[in-house]
């Protein structure tokens, strides 16, 4: 039996991990709302956005942290372009397949260029705070971790807030629930889609450089990311935003504390089970999600 | 080359108007067949054409993907449920069939017929949890399935050799290498003419029907009567059986398997691109989508060595195929012909059921 404080420091950095899980399947969920599409290269972004935190720690010698302010904004204009340029220009018969494979492709695409680009060297940022750690009743917590999910919750709350007590919000969600709806009261969801997407892929830079600050990153590094994450959407029911964040949040405990036991390599078969579990017992989730039903 | 598949691409097509491949008797039959004759006999001649061992191995490897497109087209093709993971079935044949030849002793084609059933019976869990709801979640699936397999078998050295790799014994000892890449050259060739022999009967029966149903439009099939699910199920696991056999084969063939290959997510990719380069809704689409991109990445393989670009390259291709050819090159062809067939001619251009009603979803911008 593990001691005590294992056991607390288990739960805290399951808690911890959650965070970052939950707000990347947050991007997950907008995608699917909106246009019903699977974002296979959701995490490629994440680890594309590490990079570029990596890349200006490295060469440009700045806090990876102040990447964000150039990353959040590109990667909020690729999640427009893509939408308008590419996803809504297929056939809407086979949308959902397709959009997978075109995903998919882009995905392929990204870990291609990061391998020409930075070599499939393995690529880790060595912060001056790096190996800082707080004491919390016998557990220790690294700096970075806290301060990767201070970003995750800041990210979150703000999208939160956006999606509830905005007009822009308000219509995003329109256009999600109701879309033929949402046209006759005069939202023009074609632009709205386009922006939504646009922020499901700056949750990718955020997240992406919470990540850089405590892992070790390699170009194919987004297969690790995607599986879980496709777990977490579909354990939390495809299309609902709170089931994902507490599907996260549970998955990304169980993992940490499967890991006592199990070894890191194969607590991760705990998300995997989890989704075939779902699918075989409850195929429309476990918190909800009336658009999963069909999907 | 049309299949009894493009008749029915419009289901609820009542005064449809003949279609280019309805209605060209003669002249298309001939060229159909001529066709299929000359990639018969250029298929047979190979070996005996190809100059060194290397060649013929990189023929091996072509007709390696097009019996795995084939294979995925069975699933793909008819039901239009995209599987990106059935590269892990082919990893799971090829590590069944090498280890039931190191651990258990099999004879080698015992244990390729074994792992055959073995991966089929997998299949059916498998297919069960991933087929009772639709799209997204198939997907989700399949994509999971390969990353779960590529964990176990990296991980669970012992048993699988892990990252060390597992050597498969040559099942014709004896053979010199040039006769051992002949023998499986045929053995492929078989295997091929066997899959795509199953394909076209399954696409003229009735359980085609239903599953041709599916794709088109699963909740009037299933108003209609057909079992959707047992359909699904029963194709998967056929899918899943062929796919197996392709993979023991390799094993077999390769004597050398690394989880890192046998379980990668491009293998699923290509099989995706192959078939949907060539059209997944015709009989030799996959096999022609094969001969292009295979010999395309042996060649590229043999020049540049194993690169990043490779990814690159596939992503692009899988990328513009996805967004401007989603059909294939085969029907991209036949319509080329079409415009040449000077006794259709007119100005009038026909526009199928399904194409109508594509622009009508368009023009609404609605979701489907």
């Amino acid at each position: 039996m593990p001691s005590g404080a294992l056991l607390f420091q288990s739960v805290i950095l399951g808690l911890l991990l959650g965070g970052l899980y939950a707000l990347l399947a947050a991007g997950l969920t907008l995608y699917f709302g909106i246009m019903r599409v699977v974002m296979i290269a959701h995490s490629a972004f994440l680890i594309l956005a590490a990079y570029l935190a990596w890349f200006t720690h490295e060469r440009l010698g700045i806090d990876p942290l102040l990447s964000m302010v150039v990353t959040v904004p590109l990667f909020f204009a690729a999640g427009v372009l893509m939408q308008r340029g590419l996803l809504s220009r297929l056939r809407p018969m086979t949308l959902t397949m397709m959009s997978v494979l075109l995903t998919f492709a882009i995905a392929v695409l990204i870990e291609g260029l990061l391998g020409y680009a930075f070599t499939g060297t393995q690529r880790r940022i060595q912060l001056g705070y790096g190996s800082a750690s707080i004491g919390l009743f016998g557990a220790r917590i690294a700096v970075v971790k806290l301060i990767a999910f201070g970003l995750a919750a800041v990210a979150l709350l703000a999208l939160y807030l956006l999606m509830k007590k905005t007009k822009f919000g308000w219509a995003l969600r329109a256009t999600i629930q109701q879309p033929d709806a949402a046209r006759l009261v005069g939202i023009d969801t074609e632009k709205i889609a386009g922006y939504g997407f646009g922020l499901g892929l700056a949750t990718a830079a955020i997240g992406g450089t919470a990540l850089s600050l405590d892992t070790t990153i390699y170009p194919s590094l987004h297969w690790h990311w995607i599986g879980p994450l496709m777990a977490i959407i579909v354990v939390g029911g495809l299309g609902s935003v709170p089931g994902a964040a507490a599907a996260a949040l549970l998955l990304g405990l169980m993992q940490s504390l499967l890991q006592i036991p199990m070894g890191t390599t194969w607590a991760q078969t705990i998300f995997y089970l989890a989704l075939f579990a779902t699918l075989a017992f409850r195929p429309q989730g476990f918190f909800g999600g009336r658009l999963a039903q069909r999907f | 080359m049309p299949s009894a598949s493009d008749t029915v691409t419009a289901p609820g097509a009542a005064p449809a108007p003949p279609g280019p491949a309805a209605g060209r008797p003669r002249l298309g039959r001939v060229l159909t067949i001529a066709a299929v004759v000359a990639l018969a006999a250029a298929v047979l001649a190979f070996p005996g054409l190809a100059p060194n061992p290397y060649i013929l191995s990189a023929g091996i490897v072509v007709l390696n993907y097009a019996v795995l497109s084939t294979s995925w087209n069975f699933v793909g093709g008819f039901t239009g449920y995209i599987s990106l993971g059935h590269g892990a079935l082919a990893g799971l044949g090829g590590y069944g069939t090498g280890l039931l030849v190191t651990k258990a002793g099999l004879p080698s084609l015992a244990a390729l017929v074994l792992a055959m059933l073995l991966v089929a019976l997998i299949a059916v869990p498998i297919g069960f949890a991933a087929l009772r709801v639709r799209g997204a979640s198939f997907v989700i699936v399949s994509i999971a399935l390969v990353l779960i397999m590529l964990l176990v078998f990296q991980s669970w050295a012992s048993v699988t050799g892990g990252s060390r790799g597992l050597v498969v014994p040559r099942p014709f000892p004896d053979l010199l290498r040039p006769e051992h890449h002949r023998v499986f050259y045929y053995l492929y060739a078989g295997l091929l003419a066997l899959a795509l022999g199953v394909w076209w009967l399954i696409d003229r029966s009735r359980f085609g029907l239903g599953l041709k149903a599916i794709r088109e439009d699963e909740d009037k099939a299933e108003a209609l009567g057909t079992p959707t699910f047992a359909y699904k199920l029963v194709v998967f696991v056929v899918s899943a059986a062929f796919t197996a056999l392709s993979g023991g084969l390799y094993a077999l063939w390769f004597g050398d398997l690394d989880p890192v290959f046998q379980f990668s997510i491009l293998t699923g990719s290509y099989m995706v691109l192959m078939a949907l380069l060539g059209g997944v809704r015709n009989l030799f689409g996959p096999l022609v989508g094969a001969l292009v991109v295979g010999t395309a990445l042996e060649f590229f393989k043999g020049s540049f060595g194993n690169t990043p670009l490779h990814l690159v390259a596939t992503g692009v291709l899988l990328g513009l195929v996805v967004m401007f050819m989603p059909d294939g090159v085969l029907p991209a062809l036949r319509n080329l012909f079409a415009r040449f067939d000077r006794t259709r001619q007119s100005s009038i251009r026909e526009v199928s059921a399904a194409e109508l009603r594509d622009q009508r979803l368009q023009s609404t911008g609605g979701k489907a």
